[in-house]
Protein backbone atom coordinates (compact mmCIF):
# COMPACT_ATOMS: atom_id res chain seq x y z
CA UNK A 1 0.00 0.00 0.00
CA UNK A 2 0.85 3.78 -0.41
CA UNK A 3 2.16 5.75 1.92
CA UNK A 4 3.01 9.57 1.49
CA UNK A 5 5.86 10.74 3.68
CA UNK A 6 6.95 13.97 2.88
CA UNK A 7 10.02 14.52 4.08
CA UNK A 8 13.29 16.46 3.08
CA UNK A 9 16.39 14.44 3.23
CA UNK A 10 18.32 16.58 4.90
CA UNK A 11 15.41 17.31 7.75
CA UNK A 12 17.90 15.58 10.22
CA UNK A 13 20.82 18.07 9.64
CA UNK A 14 18.94 21.27 9.15
CA UNK A 15 17.01 20.16 12.91
CA UNK A 16 19.94 20.27 14.73
CA UNK A 17 21.10 23.66 12.40
CA UNK A 18 17.87 25.01 13.76
CA UNK A 19 18.97 24.05 17.42
CA UNK A 20 22.26 25.28 17.16
CA UNK A 21 20.86 28.55 16.58
CA UNK A 22 18.13 28.56 19.05
CA UNK A 23 21.42 27.80 21.62
CA UNK A 24 23.37 30.74 19.87
CA UNK A 25 20.86 33.58 20.18
CA UNK A 26 20.13 32.58 23.48
CA UNK A 27 23.64 32.69 24.37
CA UNK A 28 23.76 35.96 22.74
CA UNK A 29 26.71 35.37 20.47
CA UNK A 30 27.34 35.79 16.31
CA UNK A 31 28.42 32.72 14.73
CA UNK A 32 30.15 32.83 10.77
CA UNK A 33 30.83 30.03 9.16
CA UNK A 34 34.09 30.50 7.20
CA UNK A 35 34.60 28.74 4.30
CA UNK A 36 37.29 28.45 1.33
CA UNK A 37 39.51 26.36 -0.34
CA UNK A 38 42.83 24.43 1.43
CA UNK A 39 45.35 27.27 1.79
CA UNK A 40 43.57 30.27 1.07
CA UNK A 41 44.15 32.01 4.29
CA UNK A 42 41.06 30.73 6.93
CA UNK A 43 43.14 30.29 9.97
CA UNK A 44 45.49 33.38 9.01
CA UNK A 45 42.21 35.74 8.92
CA UNK A 46 41.19 34.10 11.90
CA UNK A 47 44.37 35.35 13.68
CA UNK A 48 44.00 38.68 12.08
CA UNK A 49 40.56 39.65 13.15
CA UNK A 50 41.42 38.36 16.61
CA UNK A 51 44.29 40.56 17.01
CA UNK A 52 41.98 43.11 16.33
CA UNK A 53 38.53 42.62 17.65
CA UNK A 54 39.48 40.36 20.76
CA UNK A 55 40.02 43.90 23.08
CA UNK A 56 36.75 44.51 22.11
CA UNK A 57 34.38 41.29 21.70
CA UNK A 58 34.97 38.14 23.72
CA UNK A 59 35.89 35.57 20.44
CA UNK A 60 35.63 32.12 20.18
CA UNK A 61 36.66 29.43 17.83
CA UNK A 62 35.77 26.16 16.16
CA UNK A 63 38.54 24.68 13.83
CA UNK A 64 37.37 21.86 11.58
CA UNK A 65 39.64 19.70 9.82
CA UNK A 66 40.04 16.00 8.42
CA UNK A 67 43.09 15.61 10.80
CA UNK A 68 45.57 17.14 13.01
CA UNK A 69 45.21 19.93 15.39
CA UNK A 70 47.86 22.89 13.88
CA UNK A 71 44.76 25.28 13.32
CA UNK A 72 43.54 25.00 16.87
CA UNK A 73 46.99 25.44 18.15
CA UNK A 74 47.54 28.66 16.35
CA UNK A 75 44.65 29.85 18.24
CA UNK A 76 45.15 28.91 21.62
CA UNK A 77 48.49 30.90 21.54
CA UNK A 78 46.22 33.98 21.26
CA UNK A 79 45.01 33.06 24.48
CA UNK A 80 41.25 32.54 22.68
CA UNK A 81 38.64 29.52 23.89
CA UNK A 82 39.18 26.92 20.59
CA UNK A 83 37.85 23.45 20.22
CA UNK A 84 39.11 21.37 17.09
CA UNK A 85 37.14 19.10 14.89
CA UNK A 86 38.26 15.95 13.22
CA UNK A 87 36.47 14.59 10.92
CA UNK A 88 38.27 11.56 10.02
CA UNK A 89 37.38 11.84 6.46
CA UNK A 90 33.92 13.92 6.11
CA UNK A 91 34.70 17.02 3.40
CA UNK A 92 32.25 19.73 5.71
CA UNK A 93 31.03 20.27 9.46
CA UNK A 94 27.55 19.38 9.42
CA UNK A 95 25.28 20.41 12.32
CA UNK A 96 25.53 17.42 14.02
CA UNK A 97 29.45 17.69 14.44
CA UNK A 98 29.07 21.69 15.83
CA UNK A 99 26.43 20.39 18.02
CA UNK A 100 28.64 17.93 19.73
CA UNK A 101 31.68 20.28 20.75
CA UNK A 102 29.10 23.37 22.25
CA UNK A 103 29.61 21.95 25.38
CA UNK A 104 33.10 22.51 25.12
CA UNK A 105 32.79 26.56 24.61
CA UNK A 106 31.97 29.23 27.20
CA UNK A 107 29.04 30.11 24.96
CA UNK A 108 27.51 32.60 27.23
CA UNK A 109 30.24 34.59 27.56
CA UNK A 110 30.95 34.93 23.96
CA UNK A 111 30.38 38.04 21.81
CA UNK A 112 31.07 36.52 18.29
CA UNK A 113 32.03 32.19 17.34
CA UNK A 114 33.84 32.35 14.05
CA UNK A 115 33.55 28.25 12.53
CA UNK A 116 36.47 27.22 10.37
CA UNK A 117 35.13 24.99 7.75
CA UNK A 118 37.29 22.37 6.27
CA UNK A 119 38.91 23.59 3.77
CA UNK A 120 36.79 22.53 -0.06
CA UNK A 121 34.94 25.29 -2.51
CA UNK A 122 32.15 22.61 -2.99
CA UNK A 123 30.30 20.70 -0.27
CA UNK A 124 30.42 23.74 2.98
CA UNK A 125 28.33 25.48 1.41
CA UNK A 126 25.09 22.77 1.07
CA UNK A 127 25.28 22.39 4.97
CA UNK A 128 23.89 24.85 7.55
CA UNK A 129 25.01 24.50 10.85
CA UNK A 130 23.41 27.25 12.10
CA UNK A 131 25.53 30.21 11.55
CA UNK A 132 23.99 33.78 10.93
CA UNK A 133 26.22 34.03 8.11
CA UNK A 134 28.49 32.33 5.75
CA UNK A 135 31.96 34.01 4.73
CA UNK A 136 34.10 32.23 2.12
CA UNK A 137 38.18 33.73 1.26
CA UNK A 138 39.05 33.12 -2.03
CA UNK A 139 43.12 34.00 -2.38
CA UNK A 140 44.08 35.63 -5.11
CA UNK A 141 47.03 33.26 -6.42
CA UNK A 142 43.44 30.85 -7.20
CA UNK A 143 42.82 32.72 -9.67
CA UNK A 144 40.49 34.60 -11.21
CA UNK A 145 37.53 32.21 -12.81
CA UNK A 146 36.67 30.43 -9.31
CA UNK A 147 33.49 32.40 -8.80
CA UNK A 148 32.05 30.69 -11.97
CA UNK A 149 33.27 27.39 -11.11
CA UNK A 150 32.36 27.43 -7.72
CA UNK A 151 28.90 29.04 -7.94
CA UNK A 152 27.23 27.93 -4.75
CA UNK A 153 29.98 29.00 -2.60
CA UNK A 154 29.22 32.56 -3.67
CA UNK A 155 25.70 32.55 -4.00
CA UNK A 156 25.76 31.30 -0.36
CA UNK A 157 28.06 33.63 1.35
CA UNK A 158 27.63 36.83 2.50
CA UNK A 159 30.66 38.51 2.52
CA UNK A 160 33.75 37.53 0.39
CA UNK A 161 37.30 38.22 1.77
CA UNK A 162 39.90 38.23 -1.37
CA UNK A 163 43.01 37.40 0.40
CA UNK A 164 46.97 37.49 -0.76
CA UNK A 165 46.09 40.83 -2.95
CA UNK A 166 49.91 41.42 -1.83
CA UNK A 167 50.59 38.67 -4.27
CA UNK A 168 49.17 40.68 -7.37
CA UNK A 169 51.94 42.06 -8.76
CA UNK A 170 52.70 37.97 -9.37
CA UNK A 171 50.11 36.59 -10.55
CA UNK A 172 47.48 37.25 -13.85
CA UNK A 173 44.58 37.57 -11.77
CA UNK A 174 41.86 40.31 -11.79
CA UNK A 175 40.28 41.14 -9.03
CA UNK A 176 37.82 43.15 -11.44
CA UNK A 177 37.04 40.30 -13.28
CA UNK A 178 36.54 38.23 -9.60
CA UNK A 179 34.46 41.25 -8.30
CA UNK A 180 32.17 41.49 -11.22
CA UNK A 181 31.59 37.50 -12.04
CA UNK A 182 30.88 37.17 -7.79
CA UNK A 183 28.43 39.91 -7.60
CA UNK A 184 26.96 38.47 -10.67
CA UNK A 185 25.89 35.43 -8.99
CA UNK A 186 25.04 37.23 -5.47
CA UNK A 187 24.38 40.78 -5.90
CA UNK A 188 24.33 41.61 -2.49
CA UNK A 189 27.68 40.29 -1.50
CA UNK A 190 30.24 42.34 -0.05
CA UNK A 191 33.74 42.16 -1.01
CA UNK A 192 36.47 43.13 0.76
CA UNK A 193 39.99 42.81 -0.46
CA UNK A 194 42.53 42.09 1.95
CA UNK A 195 46.00 40.48 2.99
CA UNK A 196 45.84 38.53 5.88
CA UNK A 197 49.48 38.65 5.67
CA UNK A 198 50.47 42.48 5.70
CA UNK A 199 47.42 43.55 7.26
CA UNK A 200 46.28 45.45 3.96
CA UNK A 201 42.25 46.15 4.17
CA UNK A 202 41.77 44.23 7.48
CA UNK A 203 40.60 47.11 9.27
CA UNK A 204 37.55 47.63 6.78
CA UNK A 205 36.25 43.81 7.10
CA UNK A 206 36.37 43.90 11.01
CA UNK A 207 34.58 46.98 10.88
CA UNK A 208 31.84 45.69 9.16
CA UNK A 209 31.86 42.59 11.33
CA UNK A 210 31.94 44.49 14.03
CA UNK A 211 28.67 46.99 12.96
CA UNK A 212 26.63 43.01 12.71
CA UNK A 213 27.63 42.64 16.11
CA UNK A 214 26.35 45.33 17.97
CA UNK B 1 28.26 14.86 -3.70
CA UNK B 2 27.53 13.08 -0.44
CA UNK B 3 25.35 9.88 -2.34
CA UNK B 4 25.99 7.99 -0.04
CA UNK B 5 25.05 10.06 3.09
CA UNK B 6 21.89 11.08 1.39
CA UNK B 7 21.13 7.71 0.53
CA UNK B 8 21.72 6.50 4.33
CA UNK B 9 19.70 9.38 5.89
CA UNK B 10 16.53 8.47 3.11
CA UNK B 11 16.43 5.17 4.03
CA UNK B 12 16.57 6.08 7.98
CA UNK B 13 13.33 8.51 7.27
CA UNK B 14 11.88 5.54 5.09
CA UNK B 15 12.96 2.99 7.69
CA UNK B 16 11.70 4.75 10.50
CA UNK B 17 8.31 5.88 9.03
CA UNK B 18 7.46 2.40 8.20
CA UNK B 19 8.72 0.71 11.81
CA UNK B 20 6.63 3.86 13.50
CA UNK B 21 3.27 2.85 11.56
CA UNK B 22 3.68 -1.41 11.94
CA UNK B 23 4.61 -1.97 8.62
CA UNK B 24 7.19 -4.73 7.46
CA UNK B 25 8.72 -4.12 4.71
CA UNK B 26 9.33 -1.75 1.62
CA UNK B 27 8.90 -2.29 -1.94
CA UNK B 28 9.26 1.00 -3.22
CA UNK B 29 11.04 4.49 -1.96
CA UNK B 30 9.67 7.68 -4.10
CA UNK B 31 12.11 10.72 -4.20
CA UNK B 32 12.31 14.32 -5.89
CA UNK B 33 15.99 15.72 -6.90
CA UNK B 34 16.07 18.46 -8.05
CA UNK B 35 18.97 19.15 -10.80
CA UNK B 36 20.29 22.18 -8.95
CA UNK B 37 20.55 19.62 -5.73
CA UNK B 38 24.28 18.51 -6.50
CA UNK B 39 22.96 15.14 -6.12
CA UNK B 40 23.56 12.93 -9.38
CA UNK B 41 20.17 10.35 -9.53
CA UNK B 42 22.75 7.73 -11.30
CA UNK B 43 25.07 7.59 -7.94
CA UNK B 44 22.45 8.01 -5.73
CA UNK B 45 20.36 4.67 -6.81
CA UNK B 46 23.99 3.04 -6.64
CA UNK B 47 24.49 4.18 -2.69
CA UNK B 48 20.88 3.45 -2.19
CA UNK B 49 21.60 -0.25 -3.59
CA UNK B 50 24.42 -0.66 -1.43
CA UNK B 51 22.85 1.19 1.76
CA UNK B 52 19.78 -0.73 2.31
CA UNK B 53 21.16 -4.49 2.67
CA UNK B 54 20.07 -5.83 5.61
CA UNK B 55 17.37 -3.59 6.30
CA UNK B 56 13.67 -3.78 6.10
CA UNK B 57 13.77 -1.96 2.37
CA UNK B 58 16.23 -4.53 0.75
CA UNK B 59 14.25 -5.33 -2.03
CA UNK B 60 12.98 -1.90 -2.26
CA UNK B 61 13.43 -0.40 -5.51
CA UNK B 62 14.20 3.68 -5.63
CA UNK B 63 12.34 5.76 -7.91
CA UNK B 64 13.85 9.33 -8.62
CA UNK B 65 11.83 12.12 -9.95
CA UNK B 66 14.01 14.52 -11.66
CA UNK B 67 13.06 17.81 -11.51
CA UNK B 68 14.05 20.47 -13.75
CA UNK B 69 15.51 24.22 -12.88
CA UNK B 70 12.77 26.46 -13.76
CA UNK B 71 11.95 29.63 -12.40
CA UNK B 72 10.54 33.61 -13.10
CA UNK B 73 12.63 36.72 -14.62
CA UNK B 74 11.67 40.13 -12.78
CA UNK B 75 13.03 41.47 -16.39
CA UNK B 76 10.90 40.13 -19.18
CA UNK B 77 8.40 39.31 -16.86
CA UNK B 78 8.28 35.03 -18.19
CA UNK B 79 8.94 32.04 -16.97
CA UNK B 80 11.60 29.85 -17.99
CA UNK B 81 12.71 26.27 -17.60
CA UNK B 82 16.45 25.45 -18.24
CA UNK B 83 18.42 22.01 -18.91
CA UNK B 84 21.43 22.82 -17.22
CA UNK B 85 22.03 22.61 -13.23
CA UNK B 86 22.45 26.11 -12.69
CA UNK B 87 21.01 29.61 -14.00
CA UNK B 88 22.45 32.86 -13.65
CA UNK B 89 19.98 35.01 -15.66
CA UNK B 90 17.03 35.09 -17.76
CA UNK B 91 17.37 32.45 -21.09
CA UNK B 92 15.39 34.74 -22.69
CA UNK B 93 16.70 38.50 -22.06
CA UNK B 94 19.91 37.73 -19.88
CA UNK B 95 18.47 39.82 -16.89
CA UNK B 96 19.88 38.51 -13.24
CA UNK B 97 16.79 39.38 -11.54
CA UNK B 98 15.13 35.82 -11.81
CA UNK B 99 13.31 33.55 -8.91
CA UNK B 100 14.73 30.23 -9.52
CA UNK B 101 11.60 28.12 -8.42
CA UNK B 102 12.13 24.63 -8.94
CA UNK B 103 15.48 22.60 -9.20
CA UNK B 104 16.38 22.56 -5.36
CA UNK B 105 14.40 19.72 -3.97
CA UNK B 106 15.45 16.79 -2.02
CA UNK B 107 12.80 15.04 -0.62
CA UNK B 108 11.21 11.81 -0.01
CA UNK B 109 7.37 12.01 -0.70
CA UNK B 110 6.05 8.33 -1.29
CA UNK B 111 6.72 4.25 -0.47
CA UNK B 112 5.06 1.21 -1.28
CA UNK B 113 5.15 -0.58 1.90
CA UNK B 114 3.45 -4.18 3.32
Amino acid sequence: MKVKVVTHILEANDRIAAENRKLFHESGVYVINLMSAPGAGKTSCIERTIKELSSKLKIGVIEGDIAGTDDAKRIAKLGIPVVQINTGGACHLDANMINEVLVDLPLKTLDLLIIENVGNLVCPAEFRVGEDMKVMLLSIAEGDDKPLKYPLMFQESSALLLNKVDLLPYTNASIEKIKKNSLSLNPKLKIFEVSCKTGEGINKWVEWLQSLIK
Amino acid sequence: MHEVSIATSLLKIAVDNCKKEGYKGIELIKVKIGRASGIMPDALSFAFDAVKIGTIAEKATLAIDEIPVSGFCEGCKNSFTVEEAFVISCPQCGDISIRVETGHELHIYEMDVF
